[in-house]
């Protein structure tokens, strides 16, 4: 079956936007790294698919890398959730506000 | 599988030139990998193996540096690197950053209970992070190294962690950071598929030779890596985590954000600038677009940043938002950069300068900072001069030339600045940026008369400067006023550099 390269970009931007909105609203910290993790995987499968569109090696490497990377900030990330949580016994945005003007 | 073909492996060895060029990044990482094999070496548990190898580190490689800052351009590891002046002095700017940030950490550290050596680990990873990021040719090679730099960076903001402002700093520059830089990879992609590459220069080449045929795509790709960069930088509306984690994290490591981070983050920015186009062979729609982006984040970071900074108590919150003003200078001086005859030497040349007088600033908030980063408000530092009179001194030349009065260096660096944006015609700019630049001085100057006209309160304990910090501050004055009085040779070593690019 082929599919048209359009429609998996239109895919991966509605996953992108899902995952950046997530950052923006969600007030869970574990559900926010997600919505992180969600953002690199859409831009993943754009690579992937202009990679197939043109013909070129490039972009399925370039998977790799950002695969990688994504591992590397989200060991840091609970790293810091682990961190937070012990101080403040939560992991809700909406109590952490002590950095206000 | 045709362009598996294309990998040439001669193009992957390295030439001795070729090795030559990357001897400041070897350096930088067998530092780097020696102080983590000193610091989980259970026989020695001292504190000055790691801080010596640290320091030496970045003192080789900033020597190398310096050196190759007169060589050619060199084209690395099949187009993906350069070597070039350009790079090679935002090395030394980065290297400078992580060693007097080492300088001013070291006794700092020690008081406040967390001499960790993973601290000095951190920061050089970071600093190869930033090197990397201004040398890197393509797009995915940026990507890994500015993940490089933020991810230590994101560690050293929490470094304390026992507190909880500390964390909830880490916290909230993690969540905004990573979204950003997945933000700036979804238009690197985006690029990628208008493109057909990921290399700047066949970006730039595939951008002349079709500048009508470029497709929504390609522009909603550079929008994306443009806010990813604007974000960096913290430029408004980008800026709102900035004051926050300035704030929680250590004031060590506020110092290295505000100057090397910066630094990188600027340094990249032109050349990706450069290389979508910005200025030359981009059709003249796009590039309108391009500059009114500029152009109305380059005003509202000005006004905002200047402006806010009025209000604040706190120094190292002020401090933040000055930097935030800074930055909108250093963006006037990118977005006239094609069109005046010292093209991107005055913004060059600024964040040079900035990353000295900031870093000097913040090695004396370090000292002056007690217990868990308290006692940086204002009327903390009532009455200081008589009790410090050298610090207050060191701190009144880097305030004034922050504030951009002569003969320091910040004085030459705007007036090159707004120099250059006169010549590219961008007059409302220059004169947002003189208005807010002279009610900035407000609120440099009363730090002034906290330090001088005001009877200390209590009696403070009297604060022992170690050799490193005095070192680092002694340093940072230095180049302020060297370049404050004469600013010629930094100026024909900017427009060297910037002809490299």
């Amino acid at each position: 079956m082929n599919v048209e390269p359009w429609v998996v970009l239109s895919f991966c931007a509605i996953i992108f936007f899902i995952g950046f909105t997530g950052v923006l609203i969600r007030r869970n910290i574990l559900v926010i790294l997600m919505s992180i993790e969600l953002m690199l995987n859409a831009v993943n499968l754009t690579f992937v698919t202009f990679s197939r569109q043109l013909q070129h090696m490039g972009g399925q490497m370039s998977v790799f890398f950002v695969i990688t990377v994504a591992a590397a900030e989200s060991a840091v990330g609970l790293g810091l959730v682990i961190a937070m949580f012990r101080t403040l016994r939560s992991v809700d945005t909406d109590q952490i506000q002590f950095l206000k003007e | 599988m045709e362009a598996l073909k294309t990998i040439q492996p001669d193009l992957l060895t390295l030439s001795q030139d070729q090795f030559n060029c990357l001897v400041p990044y070897f350096t930088v990482f067998a530092g780097t990998c020696l102080s983590i094999l000193l610091s989980v070496w259970g026989a020695i548990k001292a504190k000055w193996p790691v801080f010596l190898v640290a320091s030496l580190t970045c003192l080789v490689a900033m020597v190398n540096s310096l050196v190759l800052i007169q060589g050619t351009s060199q084209s690395l590891f099949n187009g993906m690197m350069v070597s070039d002046s350009y790079s090679h002095f935002f090395n030394l700017i980065f290297l400078g950053s992580a060693l007097f940030t080492i300088f001013g950490s070291f006794r700092y550290l020690d008081e406040e209970k967390m001499q960790h050596p993973e601290y000095y680990v951190l920061v050089l990873f970071a600093a190869l992070g930033m090197m990397l990021m201004t040398s890197a040719q393509d797009l995915i090679v940026l990507f890994v190294a500015l993940e490089l730099m933020s991810l230590c960076v994101y560690v050293l903001v929490g470094f304390r962690r026992n507190d909880r402002k500390c964390n909830e700093a880490a916290m909230k520059y993690f969540i905004l950071g990573s979204a950003a830089s997945a933000v700036l990879l979804y238009g690197a992609a985006l690029i990628y598929g208008a493109t057909g590459s990921t290399e700047i220069h066949s970006v730039l080449k595939f951008v002349q030779d079709h500048p009508q045929s470029l497709n929504p795509i390609f522009g909603l790709g550079f929008s994306m890596v443009l806010f990813g960069f604007l974000f960096k930088v913290a430029a408004v509306p980008f800026h709102m985590w900035m004051p926050d984690v300035y704030e929680g994290a250590p004031v060590p490591v506020t110092g290295f954000m505000t100057t090397g981070l910066k630094a990188a983050a600027f340094g990249t920015f032109v050349r990706v600038l450069l290389a979508i186009g910005y200025g030359k062979g981009i059709s003249s729609a796009i590039q309108s677009h391009l500059h009114d982006i500029l152009w109305v984040s380059c005003a509202l970071t000005m006004l905002v940043g200047n402006f806010i900074a009025l209000t604040q108590v706190n120094l190292k919150r002020m401090l933040a938002y000055s930097s935030i003003a800074h930055t909108g200078y250093l963006l006037l001086g990118i977005l006239s950069g094609t069109r005046s005859e010292l093209g991107f030497a005055p913004g060059v040349m600024y964040i040079l300068i900035y990353s000295a007088m900031n870093l000097g600033a913040f090695v004396i908030l370090t000292l002056l900072s007690s217990e868990g980063d308290s006692k940086l408000n204002l009327h903390d530092l009532s009455g200081v001069a008589r009790r410090h009179p050298w610090l207050s001194f060191a701190m009144s030349v880097f305030l004034l030339s922050m504030a951009g009065i002569p003969p320091t260096a910040g004085f030459a660096a705007k007036y090159l600045v707004f120099y250059s944006a006169i010549q590219a015609n961008e007059i409302p700019l220059v004169v947002i940026g003189v208005l807010s630049s002279a009610v900035s001085v407000f609120y440099y100057l009363r730090v002034l008369v906290y330090m001088y006209m005001r009877d200390p309160v209590g009696s403070p304990p009297v604060l022992r400067v170690s050799l490193w910090s005095g070192l680092a501050i002694a340093s940072m004055i230095l180049i302020t006023i060297e370049v404050g009085v004469l600013p010629e040779q930094m100026i024909d070593l900017a427009k060297r550099v910037v002809l490299s690019l």
